[in-house]
């Protein structure tokens, strides 16, 4: 199994200490916490959505892997590229993603982030330099070796956060991805996103040989293999990351080890694993439960507050309903809109 | 037994009438002489009386169906009487229920169709063929005889033709079936459509006078080409296909018929006649003696008609109506010239009735109140020849003592079928015809 | 005007863009000192240096995505396939990315790439470097296809290529990269999906581009001579296409033939003659519509068979004479 190899990052023991060296002051480390709320509440009320039909078509939740999420969005910077995969959920809300604009596009209506052309699965954002979730496995690869360029090319001080999954590692464009990052030495930050299964392909079946930091180690890319629900581990590795390709010093790759409670999708019947690996993940590895008692042990958050923080998180959340569901239909006439520029 | 209802046969060559209306439904009590069906043919709307009197039912043809002359459309019951009666159960499930209680009794003959009995009796009466149904691993319905003869109703296969060459000759109001095809196989192309136009460029013109103000023209206006005007099109089309026409002209001086029709006219107290009349007598004077000039070529061979029946082309907008001055040559001159002109004016008004339009022998068309000097016409089926008559001029001719003159001139064309009438028999004709022209006082002999 | 070659006539477009604009670059696989397998980026290496004259490793697919993602943030990247049969290893960038991100993120996004690809028979290159795949492309909703006959047009069009917002196909006739033609000086451009008449005619409409084109008017050429007047179109894009122009033509003569080296089966033949069908041209149509195109078969190492396997002037004359003469 994929635990056995030691993680890259040290146990989070002194949380304090560890959150003062990464410069995270209490503020922000609530802010992240409520990130973290705001993914699983989002997704949880999708879901609520989806079963009462609002939501059309399928989805792909990532609850369980807030932290990796949250831990990469918060150590890049505004203005950096973002590469989503199809989980992208959370990884769009921890840049800041408008949840009105992203329910909207949930329930397909034209006020939605793709004017309800996308779905859940193409949410994007190009103005921001969000280039979007991809529903092609291993769709970011492709894409972040010519934004990669193209940073380099204009001299910009950005870096293209790119995403995927342990699926995504053993496509072939992994290989030619990795490979031109490294020859034109491109600012790209890889996160495989491990979180154990591709669909129901179990990652230690399907791959060869498990970390993938080795396969990164073969294309001469600095590699590390960390906890992904250790949302300062996450954090820490990201930072680092996003430091080395921004300082020109080519592409980075870290693999982040996390667990998908969901089904792959919606017809997923989690055929593949047992109910109580999900349970054992969800009561010992949670990452939001971890993260919390950190907060509450270090006094950062006490008594109440990560219950108000959830109450103010799920009201921004049904206003986000609200203004989807009183949102207009695209109107069928414009359909062959968008085509061709 | 109920009374069959018979779609009657009322022209030679007649094979179905299109019904426009059923004057009375399924149910209704129809006594015998009363208007029941009103039908279309080539020539006419007619109005089809009941046979007998009862109550009408089991209407086989519909409206706006084609229906076979001589055979059942309906049947009549007598009182008392149901549809029970009908040579055939009425309840088709009934019988179809009573006929799968025999499947043993089917499987011994090995191709013997299940057949329901009104599906029997309904193949029987559309005369449809049931072994061409193809329907072998079930039982025959009523359904399946309905549609199939739907389909066989269908119009003929079309000519083969380019998309060019079917649209020219829409817009042109030209029967593709008529245009022989130089394409691949005989499709008709484009230029067969532009040669078969330039070949039939005068379409007779109603009216004489210049217009006042030009016609207003919608481009790519399309006329509809349906009813009379697609009924003359398919009969001058077939006749042009399938009657070897030969043509034959002579020139009449018209001096002395025009100065009898004028001493005539003289008299201001009676209608003045015209000189068709004159022509429809002289003609069918002329005829009792050419009896192969008043033929029928059918399977049975040339039949020579015996009566002389003169029908006068009259063109209407609608198109060609041709009604009839029966037994001509036993009427007087002015006795033709009145019908001539009660027949002119209720084809113009739309009341001819059947009886005179039916039975003409023998055909004159006449453009010569037109200005047109000569032309051919094609003969009106099932007629042996057609007589083309042009205006009368005054022509510059040689004199018997080599003078020149100047004379009233009238040329006519003689078509005709060349399998009934040889050139000399026409000419023969030609020449008689002629002679009592230019002699009129000769008919008396 | 001065004569170039279409191979110049590419480079030209190219260079003069690149100067033009600095978010036009080319990558691909060989262009660098090896000038691409057709010598057409010759000297831009030299020029450009190696930011933008992007050398790739043989990766088909990383190129395309490369070229796509570049794209999106804002560049205008010209990617060379070798040979037009590798953009079936770039597909999944082409078809799923470039070609779709516009319209899946609700129109926020541009792409505005070329893809060049050389395409076509009759160098001996055998199956997997000879087809001619641009009837497979114009089925994709979001890309251009572009392709083109003369140096002209390779030019003005490549040009538009590249301004374009969207992705462009550009399908080079390896056959005619060394065929010449007057092309100006400086900068011009010719619009996409405007089509070409290239030779006028009354008795039949022929359409055809790539080296098919010349093929097609060298035989019109000759039948003039007997007094049969082919009108030859090149529509120069085949996605758009200039259905107009051809719908014009057939109207006047009544007759369609298309000719193409891409495969019968799904060729853009197909879809010209169903435009037509489709169109107030139907009525005018004096003969069935034609199509004179690649035999349904991999490209043939063998020379007869390669010429076999494609139309040829003596077929295209064959085709043209019986449509010509009602013998068809």
């Amino acid at each position: 199994m994929t635990e056995q190899i030691p993680f890259d990052n040290q146990a989070t023991d002194n949380f304090l200490e560890k959150a003062d060296s990464l410069g995270l002051d209490n503020a922000r480390l609530v802010e992240m916490l409520k990130t973290m709320l705001r993914i699983r509440l989002f997704e949880e009320k999708a879901n609520e959505l989806y079963a009462l039909g609002k939501v059309h078509g399928t989805m792909h939740l990532s609850a369980g892997q807030e932290a990796t999420a949250v831990g990469t969005g918060f150590a890049v910077r505004k203005g950096d590229y973002l590469i989503n995969h199809h989980r992208g959920h959370g990884h769009f809300i921890a840049s800041g993603a408008d949840l009105e604009k992203m329910m909207a596009e949930f329930l397909g209506k034209d006020t939605g982030y793709c004017r309800g052309r996308g779905g859940s699965m193409h949410i994007a954002d190009v103005t921001s330099n969000n280039l979007g979730a991809n529903g092609i496995v291993g769709g970011s690869l492709q894409l972040a070796v010519g934004v990669g360029l193209a940073a380099k090319m204009r001299k910009e001080d950005r870096i293209v956060l790119t995403l995927f999954g342990d699926g995504a590692s053993n496509e072939g464009i992994f290989h030619e991805s990795l490979n031109m990052a490294k020859i034109y030495d491109l600012p790209i930050l890889y996160i495989c996103e491990n979180n154990q299964y591709g669909m129901s392909a179990s990652v230690n079946r399907v791959s060869a040989r498990t970390p993938f930091k080795y396969r990164a180690e073969a294309y001469n890319i600095p590699g590390y293999y960390v906890d992904g629900n250790d949302v300062l581990a996450v954090y820490e590795f990201a930072k680092r990351g996003a430091e080395h390709a921004r300082g020109g010093q080519g592409p980075f790759f870290i693999e982040f080890a996390t667990y998908r409670y969901f089904g792959h999708s919606k017809s997923d019947r989690n055929l593949y694993r047992s109910k109580e690996e999900i349970d054992s993940w969800r009561t010992h590895r949670d990452p939001i439960i971890r993260f919390e008692g950190n907060l509450k042990d270090a006094g950062v958050i006490a008594g109440e507050e990560a219950k108000v923080m959830e109450q103010e998180v799920v009201k921004e959340i049904d206003a986000a309903v609200k203004f989807a569901e009183e949102s207009p239909e695209p109107d069928v006439a414009t359909l062959e809109d968008f085509v061709y520029a | 037994m109920p009374i069959p209802f018979i779609m009657p046969k009322m022209d030679m060559d007649q094979e179905s009438v299109t019904i426009t209306e059923w004057l009375k439904q399924e149910g209704e009590l129809i006594t015998k002489g009363e208007p029941v069906i009103v039908v279309e043919t080539d020539k006419l709307t007619s109005e089809i009386e009941a046979p007998a009197t009862g109550t009408l039912a089991s209407i086989l043809y519909h409206e706006h169906e084609e229906a076979p002359v001589t055979q059942v459309v309906a049947y009549i019951l007598a009182e008392g009487e149901t549809i029970a009666d009908l040579p055939a159960p009425e309840k088709p499930e009934e019988v179809e229920a009573k006929a799968a209680e025999t499947p043993a009794q089917q499987a011994s003959a090995p191709v013997q169709l299940q057949v329901s009995p009104i599906a029997q009796k309904l193949a029987a009466d559309l005369k449809v063929d049931l072994n061409q149904l193809g329907i072998t691993d079930r039982k025959i319905t009523r359904a399946d005889i309905e549609a199939f003869a739907a389909a066989a109703k269908e119009k003929p296969p079309r000519p083969s033709a380019t998309p060019a060459a079917r649209f020219t000759a829409r817009e042109n109001k030209l029967d593709l079936s008529g245009i022989s095809g130089s394409g691949p196989g005989g499709r008709v192309q484009l230029a067969d459509v532009k040669a078969a136009q330039a070949a039939a460029t005068s379409q007779p013109a109603v009216d004489l006078k210049p217009a006042a103000v030009l016609p207003a023209v919608k481009p790519g206006e399309i006329k509809p080409f349906t009813g009379t005007r697609k009924r003359i099109a398919e009969r001058l089309t077939q006749s042009y296909q399938d009657v070897p026409h030969i043509y034959l002209t002579v020139h009449v001086d018209m001096s002395a018929l025009s100065a009898l029709r004028q001493r005539a006219n003289a008299d201001k107290t009676r209608d003045s006649v015209s000189m068709t009349a004159f022509l429809v007598k002289l003609l069918a004077l002329t005829l009792a003696r050419h009896p192969y000039l008043n033929a029928t070529l059918s399977e049975r061979g040339v039949e020579l008609l015996g009566e002389y029946n003169i029908g006068v082309a009259t063109a209407l907008e609608e198109g060609l109506i041709v009604p009839v001055i029966h037994h001509a040559d036993q009427l007087p001159i002015r006795t033709i010239n009145a019908q001539l002109r009660e027949l002119s004016a209720k084809a113009r008004n739309g009341s001819l009735v059947r009886q005179e339009v039916d039975g003409g022998t023998f055909t004159i068309s006449n453009l010569g109140m037109l200005g047109i000097s000569e032309f051919t016409a094609i003969i009106n089926p099932p007629q042996s020849a057609i007589l083309a008559v042009g205006a009368i001029e005054r022509r510059v001719v040689a004199a018997a003592d080599d003078e020149i003159e100047i004379k009233p001139m009238m040329s006519i064309t003689l078509g005709c079928d060349h399998r009934v009438v040889d050139g000399a028999v026409a000419a023969a004709f030609l020449r008689d015809l002629k002679t009592v022209l230019e002699e009129p006082s000769l008919a008396l002999l | 005007m001065p004569e170039i070659t279409y191979r110049e006539a590419i480079h030209d477009a190219m260079v003069e863009e690149m100067r033009r604009d600095p978010s036009v670059f080319l990558i691909g696989e060989d262009i660098g000192t090896y000038g691409g397998a057709f010598g057409v980026s010759q000297g831009m290496l030299e020029e450009f240096g190696p930011e933008r004259v992007v050398e790739t490793p043989i990766a088909e697919l990383g190129i395309t995505g490369a070229a796509a993602g570049a794209a999106m943030v804002g560049m205008r990247p010209i990617a060379e396939m070798m040979f037009s049969d590798f953009v079936l290893l770039a597909m999944e960038a082409l078809a799923n990315q470039a070609a779709k991100a516009r319209f899946m993120f609700g129109g926020k996004a541009t792409v505005p790439m070329v893809l060049r690809l050389p395409g076509g028979s009759g160098t001996g290159a055998a199956a997997q470097h000879s087809q001619s795949l641009e009837s497979l492309l114009i089925h994709i909703p979001g890309i251009k296809v572009v392709m083109p006959s003369t140096p002209y047009d390779a030019k003005g069009l490549l040009i538009s290529a590249i301004r374009d917002q969207n992705p462009v196909c550009f399908v080079e006739h390896k056959l005619l990269y060394k065929s010449k033609g007057e092309v100006p000086e400086g900068e011009y451009t010719i619009p996409i999906g405007v089509g070409e008449i290239k030779r006028p005619g009354t008795d039949l409409t022929v359409v055809s581009t790539g080296i098919m084109l010349h093929r097609c008017l060298s035989v019109a050429d000759r039948l003039a001579q007997e007094g049969l007047e082919v009108e030859v179109l090149d529509p120069r894009t085949l996605r758009p296409l200039d259905t107009e122009m051809i719908t014009a033509s057939v109207k006047k003569t009544g007759k369609l033939l298309v000719v193409h080296e891409a495969v019968k089966t799904g060729g853009w033949a197909g879809e010209v003659i169903a435009s037509v069908s489709e169109s107030d041209a139907f009525n005018y149509l004096d003969a069935p519509m034609r199509r004179l195109a690649g035999k349904d078969v991999p490209i043939p190492y063998n020379r007869l068979l390669e010429e076999a396997a494609v139309p040829q002037e003596a077929d295209i004359e064959a085709e043209m004479r019986a449509l010509l003469t009602n013998q068809y």
